[in-house]
């Protein structure tokens, strides 16, 4: 096990390195001279000297990419044009209110998608099926921000059950412990405040799990389909053990593992899809800090968060690959030879 | 063509895509030709709700939304389709050259396909369309290169199980070019596959092309595009939901035809499923 995880993390750093390649490269796209773009028509000569010496305009590309490659490996990813901080340090404030969103949402997807997809499984070809099968083609085809907006109008507007922007109410303003709004609210005695960052969870974690919901259901249920025809299911029916348990223990344990490489896989819709609703929740996250450096032509921080985007996705591509090496024997045999 | 309809005939979902799909076209391509201008202001119609001359009210600035919806489906349909053709030319380029060399060029290139797949596309995109700076064009290029490598590494799978088969051995012993035996032999037998993914992409290739006209990365005002029309009128979401909810609605449902359509062929064109259909 040990070999494969060495062999695996071999395996990834010729592509990290060129994913660094990639986003350096991206601020090259910029046109015209990039320092002068980004400040726009009213920058002194000054300060785009400044800025040409930031982004290393003057060296040769190769030296560029390597103080740049230096820098992120000292964790240092250039300074915001618009305030001035370190991105770095901005990006982690941010890191944790992302994390709660996204692992919240691949939660909510679980618990929702998987029961879907089994008795859309079991029940293959009926109405109930095809009716999960359009809802989740719905869910897939559904922009992100329609369904943010869809809810904010319905549940924030016209209901006024659910908040519809922030993280927290201002009254509510304690400081960070974990950067999890809702465990902080547990962890410093404060209840109500959990509660009310709950509250303010509730809308983006159904835009981010619906589309995620509705693809692993589907997913789980053809998967269900292709393993209840193993030859397996019919041994196990054949000795006679009760249809319940050939569905779970036989079926969807079968199943379980490709959705598994399914949910990685989406994970990076995911992603994509908190920066929208981030943007539409206002939500204070690495994807609105992304939106708003957009609109502020701030391109170091919007290097910054694609650079976090991309590791959290390689990160969980990596866990998924390794989890699903240690769950299937097959691999794990295949290995350790 | 028979059979395309056996295929509509046995998929009723797919058959339902494809006619939402005609109807979206024809509204599109002929709405415009009737409907008033979907630039004209009328500031005293600002915000007016749906009615008989307007279905669908007026925006802030007294636009018919109804206008600005089929207007808007114009440019959505052929970025679409327009991203797709291109990252579906510019992936299988690459992915079958790769597949045809093989050796060192084949893992370099390879491994560049593995790192733009390292990142969330619809992230790629919107750090590709930032740096070139907000337009229409540019989002169409930034989705197109986030879009190519899934092109790329499906064009080398076949590549490279085409390339050994031995038609390809005997073009190579006739002394036929690379780029003859890639064009004449490998990619007609290996486009089928492709084919299928295009048709999966362009639900896609409009969603993340709405996405970054949301973002304010895609076309500009005052075009009417429906991306950008959802997040140009949510500032007025309370007094005049429409006005976002329809530009919203229509994506949802042409990418809706789209998948319906795309879901049906994939299963189509899977050889496990086939047999048991069968």
């Amino acid at each position: 096990m040990a070999r494969m995880i060495a062999q695996r993390l071999l395996a990834f750093l010729p592509v990290l390195l060129l994913v660094l390649l990639i986003v350096f490269a991206l601020s090259r796209l910029i046109p015209g001279d990039p320092a002068t773009t980004l400040l726009g028509p009213g920058a002194t000569a000054d300060q785009i000297a400044a800025l040409r010496a930031q982004l290393r305009l003057d060296e040769p590309p190769l030296s560029q990419f390597f103080s740049y490659l230096w820098g992120v490996l000292q964790g240092d990813l250039g300074r915001s044009l618009k305030s001035g901080a370190a991105v770095t340090q901005e990006l982690l404030e941010r890191l944790p209110a992302t994390l709660e969103l996204a692992i919240s949402a691949t939660l909510v997807a679980l618990v929702i998608g998987i029961p879907i997809g089994v008795l859309s499984a079991i029940r293959a070809n009926t109405p109930l099926d095809h009716g999960v099968r359009i809802v989740s083609l719905a869910g897939v085809s559904m922009p992100a921000f329609l369904l943010a907006v869809l809810l904010q109008l319905v549940f924030g507007i016209w209901l006024g059950w659910l908040p519809i922007s922030g993280r927290n109410s201002p009254y509510f303003l304690g400081d960070p412990v974990t950067g999890f709004a809702v465990l902080d609210g547990f962890l410093t005695g404060d209840p109500e405040a959990a509660w009310d960052a709950a509250r303010h969870l509730v809308l983006p974690v159904m835009v981010l799990a619906a589309f995620l919901a509705a693809t692993l259901a589907r997913f789980v249920r053809n998967a269900m389909l292709e393993a209840m025809a193993e030859d397996y299911i019919r041994t196990a029916r054949s000795k006679g053990l009760p249809e319940r348990s050939v569905i779970f223990i036989h079926g969807l344990r079968n199943a379980l593992l490709p959705a598994l490489t399914v949910l990685g896989i989406k994970f990076a819709e995911l992603l994509g899809g908190a920066i929208l609703t981030e943007t539409v929740f206002a939500w204070p996250g690495v994807g609105r800090y992304m939106f708003d450096a957009i609109r502020n032509r701030d391109y170091p921080v919007v290097q910054g968060a694609t650079l976090v985007f991309a590791l959290l996705f390689m990160l969980v591509s990596l866990g998924v690959d390794l989890l699903h090496a240690a769950l299937d024997p097959r691999i794990r045999r295949r290995v350790g030879q | 063509m028979r059979e395309a309809a056996r295929f509509l005939r046995r998929n009723p979902l797919a058959a339902f895509g494809a006619a939402l799909l005609a109807a979206i076209l024809l509204a599109v391509l002929l709405g415009p030709l009737v409907a008033p201008s979907p630039i004209a202001l009328d500031m005293s119609r600002r915000l007016a709700p749906p009615s008989a001359e307007q279905l669908l009210g007026a925006d802030f600035f007294g636009r018919d939304v109804l206008s600005r919806v089929l207007s808007g489906g114009r440019a959505t349909l052929a970025i679409g389709v327009g991203v797709v053709a291109l990252a579906f030319v510019a992936g299988t380029a690459f992915g079958l050259l790769s597949g045809y060399l093989g050796g060192w060029a084949d893992m370099a290139m390879m491994r560049f396909v593995d790192a733009m797949l390292s990142f969330p596309s619809l992230v790629l995109a919107i750090a590709l369309a930032a740096a070139l700076g907000p337009s229409l064009t540019n989002a169409m290029l930034a989705v197109a290169i986030a879009l190519a490598p899934q092109f790329a590494r499906l064009a080398r799978a076949q590549a490279l199980s085409i390339s050994v088969l031995p038609y390809v051995e005997a073009a190579i012993a006739c002394g036929s070019t690379t780029r003859a035996i890639l064009w004449r032999h490998v990619l007609p037998n290996g486009i089928g596959p492709l084919l299928v993914q295009a048709s999966l992409a362009v639900g896609s290739a409009i969603l993340q092309t709405a996405s970054l006209g949301f973002l304010g990365l895609g076309a500009q005002p005052p075009a009417p595009e429906w991306g950008a029309d959802v997040s140009a009128n949510l500032q007025y979401l309370r007094e005049t939901p429409w006005a976002a909810l329809a530009p919203g609605g229509a994506i949802l449902l042409t990418v809706l035809a789209f998948n319906l359509i795309g879901d049906a062929l994939g299963d189509w064109f899977n050889p496990r499923r086939r047999t048991q259909e069968s």
